[in-house]
């Protein structure tokens, strides 16, 4: 019955406030109201400070000069000291600067490749559940070939097919990792569907797609924007791997997995900071990204926000 | 006593070590002696050369004793040593010699004997009769091995009879390789009785192999070599013909097209005045000093210190002329940027070395730092994949290293038949009238010695030439020093000056190595 209540009160102003419904319904059945607004504010004040220090460390490295990166030889070699805190490498060039440059190169990188990896997933997510039955056969049977195989080779193999680069790595992390989101999205879905205003609706006469649009959609917003950001590390992970594996970006790019495939030939050699500096740095950017992703979820999914 | 005596020198007999483990970057696929030249490769361990060459690169009897090139420089005829036994105990003939030359001018090889008119046998003699002189022709012969007609077959490839100071043992595929000496070999024979090369091709994994002792010597680079000292090693520093430099396209972009369409020519490089500013701008010692931590010695041509080099074509860094060059061809720094223009065209162009090749890339860096500040031209350094390189490199200045005991090379290199053909040779597309005369006398010459004058003018002839004194189409950088890590005791001989390549080059005289007590 709440149900459908709310369904003829959304079905007046457009379909978006059926998200909206739905968490304040809930704020105010727990009683702890104070307690979770504060919390709520916390998060969110909590993602502000991180999406600022991410923000950061893109334009850091986005405004860069180049020039930054050239070699000066009086200086190759240098352990971290307060001058550089990451030490200098073979050519001179300062590791912080390269690894900031990295770091904002992955950002990129990453947007791009989990941007594309969760359209996929919510497409393929809502065409499956929405469409007919042989439909949704064929879209689980190909999530499934894809979670088969190994990421990491299935990510060469279409790398390779698409002409290696920056293109063929992108569209090798986007085709591989839309997968997990697309069968959560899918789940999502199919429980939607069966809702009692959903059936009401459909008594109305909406058609389908109608439907999709202003009864679905709307719902699938916080999982997309959540799922987005946690696909986020896996997409950057991805690239430094494969960019240290030569499947990736051209060697003159400031890439992580370039300086850390560079790095691997100083350390027998008793550099291992080369390495180890800009490999942590990566860690903790991935680190920030994925508490990003934690904190959105708990702002846009209050059951979440108040477990 | 007498007893104990013996015993104890028989023990340090036996211990006496004849043996020898070489870290070594690229074991070969396949021993087939007609598909690779000897001046690197295997041939000189597995098998006999009519003719080999001294260190000081002198051409001196092998397996014939002796040879003789009538007037013309077309007949040269081969007296074979009677004592010579392939590793299966059957002589070497003068009719194996005969069949190696067919096969080699019948089939796929490095070597090319298209000169060659006809070979046969005559009064036990090995006659070899040419199409037209060809003053290389003697370096070629030494850089083929003969192998037994009676044996060749499908799987000699990987089964091979020489007649050198070494027999192949063991092989295991791109893994290692072991040699021991040919008992049957008709030379003196060698101190050291067994050799193991393991395969070894990272920087990292040669000095870990060197730190735990698991090799006695192995290749490094001039950036592990200067951070790294291991105790009961020392560093090996051999002189090299191995030079590294900046090809500089003399044609303006879009005038041609390569052989298989790649688009050829750069519009600043194409300006001899640019070319010959950042020749002169770079200070070759401290390029030396910066990239290669001292391992290494200017170079100024394609064959520093061979016979055939040109000592004029040595230049002196003056960096007043070079600026002098930019400024009265019209290349100034309007917009104060510290970059020069020229109607509207930066004074700007990138710089491709293979990814990974960090003498390369530090060189090119080094040079580049140089030039922006002596006379604001700007070098863009950039690494690059070795497959894209050779489509890249008819269009944009690429680092190559090149160093040859042939004076061949100097030809495939400057000659303008080789423009524009998506090889590794003349990527700058230069071609110039007198020095394609040079080079063809030189070729075309009856001897060695007739040929060096050529070959000498061909660099410089007092006013033009390939030379950075003439129309550099090359920025010679350095001759970069190879460096192994040798354990203490072992004795790797007198090397002959090296050519490109660190490994062959350093095995090729493994017989005359040897353990100090």
């Amino acid at each position: 019955m709440d149900g459908m209540r709310l369904d003829r009160d959304c079905t007046d102003d457009d379909g978006k406030c059926a998200a909206k419904r739905g968490y304040t319904g809930e704020d105010g059945k727990g009683g702890a109201k104070l307690v979770s607004w504060n919390r709520r504010t916390g998060a969110a004040a909590w993602a502000g400070c991180i999406f600022a220090l991410i923000l950061a460390i893109y334009i850091a490295g986005a405004l860069m000069p180049d020039g930054a990166l050239r070699a000066d030889f009086a200086k190759k070699s240098l352990p971290p000291s307060l001058e550089h805190i990451f030490g200098t490498d073979f050519l001179g060039r300062d590791m912080f600067v390269r690894t900031v440059k990295g770091l904002s190169l992955s950002l990129l990188v990453g947007t791009v490749a989990s941007c594309g990896a969760a359209v996929i997933a919510l497409v393929v997510g809502v065409t499956a559940a929405m469409g007919r039955r042989w439909v949704d056969h064929v879209v689980n049977w190909i999530i499934d070939l894809f979670m088969g195989v190994p990421h990491t080779v299935l990510i060469i193999l279409v790398s390779i097919a698409l002409s290696r680069g920056a293109t063929g790595m992108l569209a090798g992390i986007a085709l591989t990792h839309w997968v997990g989101l697309a069968r959560i999205i899918r789940g999502e879905v199919l429980q939607i569907r069966s809702a009692e205003y959903i059936a009401v609706s459909r008594g109305f006469g909406k058609s389908a797609p109608w439907i999709a649009v202003h009864h679905i959609l709307p719902h699938m917003v916080p999982q997309f924007f959540v799922g987005l950001i946690l696909l986020f590390p896996h997409a950057i992970m991805h690239e430094s791997g494969l960019t240290f594996l030569g499947f990736g970006l051209g060697p003159e790019q400031p890439a992580i997995g370039i300086i850390l495939s560079e790095s691997m030939r100083y350390i027998s050699g008793g550099a291992a900071y080369l390495a180890i500096l800009p490999g942590l740095s990566l860690v903790l950017l991935v680190l920030l990204i994925d508490r990003l992703g934690h904190t959105l979820r708990y702002l846009l999914e209050p059951k979440e926000a108040q477990l | 006593m007498a007893g104990d005596a013996d015993k104890g020198s028989t023990t340090s007999t036996g211990s006496t070590k004849d043996e020898v483990t070489i870290g070594f970057p690229g074991i070969p696929s396949g021993f087939d002696p007609f598909t690779v030249s000897g001046h690197g490769s295997f041939v000189p361990l597995l098998y006999s050369t009519l003719v080999a060459l001294d260190k000081d690169v002198n051409v001196v009897p092998d397996l014939a004793t002796g040879y003789s090139v009538s007037d013309d420089a077309l007949t040269y005829t081969f007296t074979l040593r009677t004592d010579a036994v392939f590793s299966d105990g059957e002589p070497v003939k003068v009719s194996d010699a005969v069949f190696t030359f067919e096969k080699i001018m019948s089939g796929a090889s490095e070597i090319d004997l298209a000169v060659v008119d006809s070979v046969f046998e005559s009064d036990g003699q090995l006659v070899i009769k040419l199409k037209r002189p060809r003053s290389t022709f003697i370096l070629d012969v030494a850089g083929i091995g003969i192998a037994p007609e009676h044996a060749y077959g499908e799987d000699f490839s990987l089964h091979p009879i020489g007649s050198g100071p070494y027999v192949l043992e063991q092989y295991d595929v791109g893994q290692q390789m072991i040699l021991m000496a040919n008992n049957l070999y008709y030379g003196a024979a060698p101190a050291i009785k067994r050799a193991v090369f393991v395969n070894m091709t990272d920087e990292d994994q040669q000095l870990i192999a060197v730190k735990s002792g698991q090799v006695d010597i192995t290749l490094t680079s001039a950036t592990i070599a200067a951070a790294n000292t291991v105790p009961g090693y020392r560093l090996v520093v051999e002189e090299t013909v191995d030079n590294m430099g900046i090809t500089m396209p003399v044609i303006p972009a879009g005038s041609m097209a390569s052989d298989s369409g790649n688009p050829m020519g750069n519009d600043v490089t194409c300006d001899i005045a640019v070319r010959k500013a950042v020749a002169y701008a770079i200070d070759r010692e401290r390029l030396c000093r910066e990239a290669l931590n001292g391992y290494g010695t200017p170079a100024y041509s394609e064959n520093d210190g061979m016979p055939w080099w040109n000592p004029e074509s040595v230049i002196e860094t003056d960096v007043a002329f070079a600026r002098e060059l930019l400024d009265s061809s019209g290349w100034v720094d309007a917009d104060g940027d510290g970059i020069r223009e020229k109607n509207g065209q930066k004074a700007s162009f990138p710089v491709y070395y293979f990814a990974g090749d960090s003498a390369r890339q530090a060189l090119a860096m080094s040079a580049a730092n140089q030039v922006l500040e002596n006379i604001g031209v700007e070098m863009v350094v950039q690494g690059a994949g070795e497959g894209d390189m050779v489509a890249m490199m008819v269009a944009w200045p690429v680092v190559l290293a090149w160093g040859s005991s042939n004076p061949i090379t100097s030809y495939y290199l400057f000659h303008s038949a080789s423009i524009g053909r998506d090889d590794w040779y003349d990527p700058e597309s230069f071609g110039d009238a007198a020095v394609d005369a040079y080079l063809d006398a030189a070729l075309g010459a009856n001897s060695m010695e007739e040929a060096i004058p050529y070959w000498q003018k061909a660099q410089w002839d007092g006013t033009t030439g390939t030379s950075m004194r003439g129309e550099c189409p090359y920025i010679f950088l350095a001759n970069k020093d190879h460096l192994y890590y040798a354990r203490e005791g072992l004795d790797i001989g007198d090397q002959m000056i090296h050519a490109h390549g660190a490994g062959w080059t350093l095995v090729a005289n493994l017989k005359e190595w040897r353990w100090e007590n």
